[in-house]
């Protein structure tokens, strides 16, 4: 007898707190993405439907949740987590329980649970990228800023890494700010910005910081065609929060904008223009929430099952064509291969992409493969080739 | 054994005072870490949590007094980093089982024992290496000025070494010092 039960499956982003704003939208990635597969007959005439709890940013509370899920609702598999003490809390709940976590978000690297997909870029699919970039138009005198937990510490030290490698690289200064700062926690660092003229500023604030670090910049009148602020975070999300007078000229590294020229991306963003307005701006994070989804469904449609001893052999080596390019999951270290881009915020508050690898990227989570020369980007726009 | 952990009270926290308890050690728990290391304590276990805001006590740095082992929960290099400049002996990672602390705990108490020993030896060992330098150059410099054997020489050493009640690497250093005073010439003028 055919089950046509409901394929329950957990769903864990914040719909208030720091982040709360990108996790929204990774929530509709993820909405977006059960619509599309529902519409189209469910998995094996199931339907996939989504038990959301919305942990507040708060790190004990993704760990409650995910117990909740696991235990009370029988959930097998997780989409879920933006910040890395969010995936940490979860991890031991699915370690210990034999559930699977999606994750769908950018981090430092350096990890490997056999029950989590990590379908973010790690630092050789951003950072490595964006310090190539940016010291070749830029400079090498660097200042960091970056909110204060270990996402940030980590980003800064594989960056500084990477610009202290090239000759006459320089990291100026190290700054931190709460995750909840204030305004005014700003104002003393652009002013020592300001002073010590870096050729460009590399930011790891994440969140609602993300536009008082940008306001404070513009108010201090700097200019972001000399000394731009380079992020692996701010995305079209944070763009339109702090408008696009503010955000004009500065740069961030990621596999994904709105900008991706393929049929698949202009159709994506099409339909889930349709069906959700202008409610969240699709971004990186968004993108991966989407695709994971969909790469799931695919897995369980040939497994017949979602439970991750029967799942995992068809998700891992399983590709999908992403909006952002035909993604791939890696089987050893259970990471997605992506498309590193490199995007400018133009005047119209747009993400323009100035650099593209047009082949996948594997990632690299231990760093293994350090050698900066077999990162190669392929500059878009006014015949630019890159080395 | 008397041993301080230092962790936030979560379930790691609890799980691992539960087992300290377990296998005989008096357990006291508490964060953030304190400034300074209470001298009552045999072992310490600490989490590290890289936090740029909080202050840093000093005993973090480097040398702890008694065997450190590290509670983490990420790997990365920022976090490896700050668990070898603790000096910590051992490392248990998050989330944390019940199974490996014992192990953890005499491994740390004997690699700290270990090291202890080796540096105390290694002290002697450089001492003893500068005592015999100190005493060959004030041999050379007895055998040059008083014209005697090396084995005469290190008997004058000794000798005075007895009649001054101080050591022979003391007499070997005023040696040295005179010799350097006395062969000073002064610039002469051409």
């Amino acid at each position: 007898m055919a089950n046509t039960d409901p394929i329950r499956v957990g769903v864990l982003f914040s719909r208030s707190g720091a982040t709360s704003s990108v996790e929204y939208s990774q929530l509709l990635g993820t909405r977006f993405a059960i619509q599309q597969i529902n519409d189209a007959g469910g998995i094996d005439g199931r339907e996939l439907a989504a038990t959301h709890y919305d942990p507040e940013c708060l790190p004990q509370n993704y760990r409650l949740m995910a117990e909740r899920l696991v235990q009370d609702d029988r959930i097998q598999v997780i989409f879920g987590c933006y910040m890395s003490s969010s995936r940490k809390a979860v991890m031991p709940v699915v370690e210990k329980s034999q559930r699977l976590l999606m994750y769908p978000t950018l981090y430092e690297g350096f990890e490997f649970s056999p029950n989590i997909i990590y379908a973010g870029a790690a630092p050789n699919q951003n950072s490595a990228q964006l310090a190539d970039y940016m010291t070749r138009h830029f400079g090498r005198r660097v200042y960091f800023v970056g909110s204060d937990y270990i996402y940030p510490y980590e980003s800064n030290r594989v960056m500084s890494d990477f610009i202290l490698g090239h000759p006459g690289g320089a990291k100026l200064a190290e700054r931190y700010v709460r995750l909840d700062a204030h305004e005014r926690d700003f104002v003393s660092i652009v002013r020592d910005i300001k002073e010590r003229q870096p050729d460009f500023i590399f930011s790891t604030v994440v969140g609602k910081g993300t536009r008082m670090l940008y306001q404070a910049y513009a108010d201090a009148g700097l200019d972001p065609a000399k000394m731009p602020i380079a992020s692996l975070t701010t995305c079209e999300v944070e763009v339109s929060e702090m408008g696009r007078r503010i955000a004009a000229g500065h740069i961030t590294a990621a596999p994904y904008f709105q900008a991706v020229d393929s049929h698949c991306n202009h159709d994506c963003l099409q339909h889930f223009l349709r069906l959700y307005g202008d409610e969240v701006q699709p971004n990186m994070c968004w993108e991966a929430a989407y695709f994971q989804v969909h790469m799931f469904a695919r897995a369980m449609q040939q497994s017949g099952s979602d439970e991750i001893g029967r799942l995992l052999p068809h998700l891992l080596g399983s590709e999908f064509d992403a909006p952002q390019g035909r993604v791939r999951i890696d089987p050893v270290t259970h990471h997605t291969r992506l498309y590193p881009r490199v995007g400018r915020v133009d005047e119209d508050g747009r993400f323009v992409i100035v650099a593209e690898s047009k082949i996948g990227i594997d990632a690299d989570p231990y760093l293994v493969h350090h050698a900066a020369n077999e990162w190669s980007i392929r500059s878009v726009a006014l015949g630019e080739v890159s080395a | 054994m008397r041993v301080m952990v230092f962790h936030p009270k979560d379930a790691d926290g609890e799980l691992l005072a539960q087992q300290l308890e377990r296998i005989g050690c008096q357990v006291i728990t508490m964060w953030p870490p304190l400034l300074e290391l209470p001298d009552t304590v045999d072992v310490v276990f600490c989490a590290v949590r890289p936090d740029h805001a909080a202050v840093r006590p000093p005993w973090i740095d480097g040398d702890p007094p008694v065997p450190v082992i590290a509670v983490i929960n990420y790997e990365n290099p920022t976090v490896v980093d700050a668990v070898l400049r603790l000096g910590a002996k051992a490392v248990l990672i998050s989330p944390l089982r019940s199974a490996g602390i014992l192990s953890s705990l005499a491994m740390a108490k004997h690699q700290d024992a270990e090291l202890r020993e080796l540096r105390r030896r290694n002290a002697r060992l450089e001492q003893k290496l500068l005592s015999t330098n100190q005493i060959n150059a004030a041999k050379a410099i007895l055998a040059r000025t008083r014209n005697v054997s090396g084995d005469e020489a290190y008997r004058i050493i000794r000798e005075q070494a007895m009649s001054k009640r101080t050591t022979t690497e003391e007499i070997a250093r005023a040696i040295m010092h005179a010799d350097s005073v006395l062969s000073h010439t002064p610039r002469a003028s051409r």
